[in-house]
């Protein structure tokens, strides 16, 4: 993505994680903030995930000379990029109606969670407002229980997703054609693709899906679950999806007497008893460490794998490590900084890690003076009237 | 040659092959959607994963299967044997046209065959090959075996959905395949751009396990600079700012970090505020110390209110809050259907014409397109056999019978 400049007004963590994909293959990510948003946005752990690989600038939004700066920027970049509600751009002259012209073929990506039209877009909306709506914080619970969903935001990791697939196949397009284009990414409709069968079940079948816990209908599984290991909230996930993987199974596990019960001979069987099946796989489990049970059964061909914490996935997971899932740089602040590597791993252009976060207009200089070709002067003017910061 | 060719779409032109299971489904169908021309391989009768339920009206069938018929849409089918020499040798003259190539077989397994990226590189220097396993085509657990359970639970999803006195729960299922597929068709399109100046193609190695483990916002983070373990704490979020109240007829997602002032006073309206008007509790910290005080009185008040009124008081204050809804009112909603979100699809061979979701972004220069139904088993073999490689109809019938189609 070398010589591409994206403009980056995105905040928060569903647009900051689609213009890091950019930024991590090559791209000139410029992040804009005024300096009083940029200082309640602090540089720790969060900024330093989702903003490494960027720029950082600050420029006023809130005066009429700061956004024609950011006219002049957008004239020579490539992608704008947003996740503000529809009315934010507007305000700031900013929206794709007002920047169109600057450039003929701008790629103008806009990531508000009800997007920009429809009975609902001036909705707020975060992650948890999402996934409420878009139906998954219902079907993720066990049957009988209140809803439990996502204990954190993944529909802002889909917002980003979703963007940054937008902004690529803009890019492409463009390429082909030479036209660019707007794109309102509606993150709950992002998080409304993600349904697999539910909403073919509900138009087609009129059955809607009901929650079903750790088990598996489609295709029916059996044990299929999370199931307690030994030591404090340690837990195990396995699943036999066919006869011959519960051969492997039992076998694995010893071939205890209960496994031998006819009514768990078939994979019908096991379906139809799946609560005494669960009670005596979890017997078993209980016994042993969850990495111990892991390694066993995978070695005996069955699926099976620790429910890893934060400190497993960062430190005892060999394959993760293998992968390079953590890397990290040196950042002045925070000395060394740690975060994510990335699941695109390509033969011929691999992610490059060029920088950690900025800090809050690192950047000035070279956007200011080289990129926009201001004199030190005019930098100064602009400086002195609060355009700048 | 019937597939369409319409200019308005981003990857107009551009060839796929689909030999995928549900680890890959989602991408070739992404791509298919954006403009591409997909062609799913299956093998002869079938495709295993048109096993998977449920089915149309609930009649077990190979063309029935809402799996099948979903994540198949707008791509184009043929039946292959490929570990038969013949089978082979047709999948290299498919591939020697095609710009992209997407499989989820186990590492080594095309190897096997003599149709790893090395090979397929010295036929088609411009192919773009992806591959999506359960963890990789390197490291330790190369040759585990996974799925979309075991996919969360490594990649820690898990450890942090559900509540303390319950096990950890797995989220609305397949969203490992659906990660994955979103880090396949990314990267599918990067090389895709970055082949417009090199000429090249090149390979993309992707894993259950590493797109899991990519899109768990708090948990790396904490651990990394607060030195904390994320727990389970039900449906109050991690930042404890937002949680699911449950209201006289349902349920509602509420928060409390912002426009405090304005939630209060909505509260003290219905004399239900109890002490949370206190000055103090204008302080986040305090509010944070304090939390379960608040959730308790939050809890009360939502109690006696429908989650229609809830929601919709809480927009007018500008919070984010939601109700928290069935797929079933997701079908119906105004603001997706004026959105054009849910799109008709054609089903001749049933009669019927349904509903499907549809694009996940409005591109408003190159627009997402659900073209058509997933295919029937072998649909376009002719158009593909005959049209493309121009194999005679003796030809396909002396494959057919030799279980190579």
């Amino acid at each position: 993505m070398e010589g591409l400049r994206v403009v980056d007004f995105t905040w928060v963590m569903a647009g900051p994680y689609c213009t890091r994909f950019l930024g991590d293959f090559g791209a000139e990510v410029i992040k804009i903030q005024s300096e009083e948003i940029g200082r309640a946005e602090p540089v720790h752990g969060f900024n330093s995930f989702w903003n490494r690989n960027k720029l950082s600038v600050t420029i006023n939004m809130s005066t009429t000379t700061g956004r024609e700066v950011c006219k002049r920027l957008i004239k020579i970049s490539d992608v704008v990029v947003d996740n503000f509600s529809a009315r934010v751009l507007r305000q700031w002259g900013l929206d794709w109606e007002s920047t169109k012209s600057l450039h003929s073929d701008l790629i103008m990506v806009s990531m508000a969670g009800m997007g920009h039209s429809g009975p609902m877009r001036d909705y707020v909306s975060f992650g948890p407002t999402l996934h409420a709506m878009a139906g998954v914080t219902a079907l993720s619970t066990f049957p009988g229980h209140g809803p439990l969903g996502f204990g954190y935001s993944y529909a802002d990791h889909v917002g980003g997703l979703t963007g940054a697939m937008a902004v690529l196949q803009a890019l492409n397009y463009r390429y082909r054609t030479g036209k660019g284009q707007f794109i309102d990414v509606a993150q709950l409709e992002g998080m409304s693709a993600l349904l697999s069968t539910a909403p073919l079940e509900c138009t087609i079948n009129g059955k809607p899906p009901k929650p079903m816990g750790n088990r598996n209908q489609n295709p029916a599984a059996a044990p299929h679950g999370i199931y307690r290991c030994k030591g404090d909230d340690r837990w195990v996930a396995i699943a036999v999806f066919s006869d011959g993987e519960w051969a492997s199974f039992c076998r694995a596990i010893g071939a205890p007497e209960w496994t031998k019960k006819p009514e768990l001979a078939t994979s019908a069987g096991r379906n139809n008893h799946e609560d005494e099946l669960d009670r005596l796989v979890e017997e078993w489990t209980g016994q042993h460490a969850a990495e111990e049970v892991m390694h066993l059964l995978q070695n005996a061909g069955v699926r099976a794998g620790v429910v890893q914490n934060a400190e497993d996935i960062v430190e005892n997971d060999p394959q993760l490590l293998a992968r390079s899932m953590w890397v990290h740089a040196e950042h002045p602040e925070l000395g060394k900084c740690y975060f994510d590597g990335t699941p695109l791993k390509f033969s011929e252009t691999p992610q490059r890690l060029r920088r950690a976060v900025p800090e809050l207009g690192q950047d000035n200089d070279y956007i200011f003076g080289e990129l926009l070709g201001m004199s030190q002067k005019e930098i100064g003017q602009l400086a002195d009237e609060g355009v700048l910061r | 040659m019937t597939v369409e060719m319409d200019n308005s779409r981003a990857l107009d032109g551009t060839r796929v092959l689909d030999l995928c299971d549900e680890k890959g489904v989602y991408c070739a169908k992404l791509l298919a959607e954006m403009g591409a021309d997909v062609v799913k391989v299956e093998r002869p009768g079938g495709d295993e994963t048109r096993a998977i339920g449920p089915f149309v009206h609930d009649v077990p069938d190979p063309e029935r299967s809402l799996f099948f018929m979903h994540y198949n849409t707008s791509k184009r089918g043929i039946t292959l044997d490929i570990e038969k020499p013949e089978g082979r040798e047709i999948l290299l003259r498919l591939i020697g046209k095609a710009d992209v190539l997407v499989e989820t077989f186990r590492p080594g397994y095309l190897a096997g065959l003599g149709l790893d990226y090395g090979a397929l590189r010295e036929l088609n220097p411009r192919l773009i090959m992806v591959s999506i396993t359960d963890f990789g085509q390197t490291g330790p657990y190369r040759d585990y075996l996974s799925s979309d359970l075991i996919a969360c639970a490594l990649g820690g999803m898990i450890s942090v959905c559900g509540d303390a006195d319950t096990p950890p729960i797995r989220p609305y299922l397949n969203q490992a395949y659906h990660t994955a597929s979103h880090f396949a068709t990314i990267g599918t399109l990067m090389a895709l751009y970055y082949r417009n100046f090199s000429g090249e193609g090149q390979y993309l190695d992707i894993s259950l396990e590493d797109g899991i483990a990519a899109i768990l916002e708090h948990l790396g983070i904490y651990y990394f600079y607060h030195g904390t373990v994320a727990k389970r704490q039900g449906t109050l979020h991690w930042s404890r700012a937002f949680k699911v109240f449950e209201t006289k007829n349902g349920y509602a997602l509420m928060s409390f970090r912002d426009r405090w002032d304005d939630m209060v006073a909505w509260l003290d309206s219905e004399g239900m505020a109890h002490d949370l008007a206190d000055p103090r509790y204008r302080e986040l910290s305090y509010r944070l110390d304090n939390l379960s005080h608040i959730i308790e009185v939050v809890a009360a008040f939502a109690r006696t209110k429908t989650t229609e009124e809830i929601v919709e008081m809480g927009q007018l204050l500008r919070m984010p809050y939601g109700k928290v809804r069935d797929v079933a009112e997701l079908v119906d909603d105004e603001h997706l259907i004026d959105r054009g979100f849910w799109v008709p699809v054609a089903h001749p061979e049933l009669g019927a014409t349904f509903k499907y979701p549809g694009a996940p972004f409005k591109a408003h220069g190159s627009p997402w397109h659900l073209r058509h139904r997933a295919p029937l088993i072998g649909e376009h073999n002719p158009e593909v056999y005959e049209g493309e490689l121009g194999l005679t109809k003796e030809e396909l019938s002396t494959l057919r019978e030799r279980g190579v189609i």
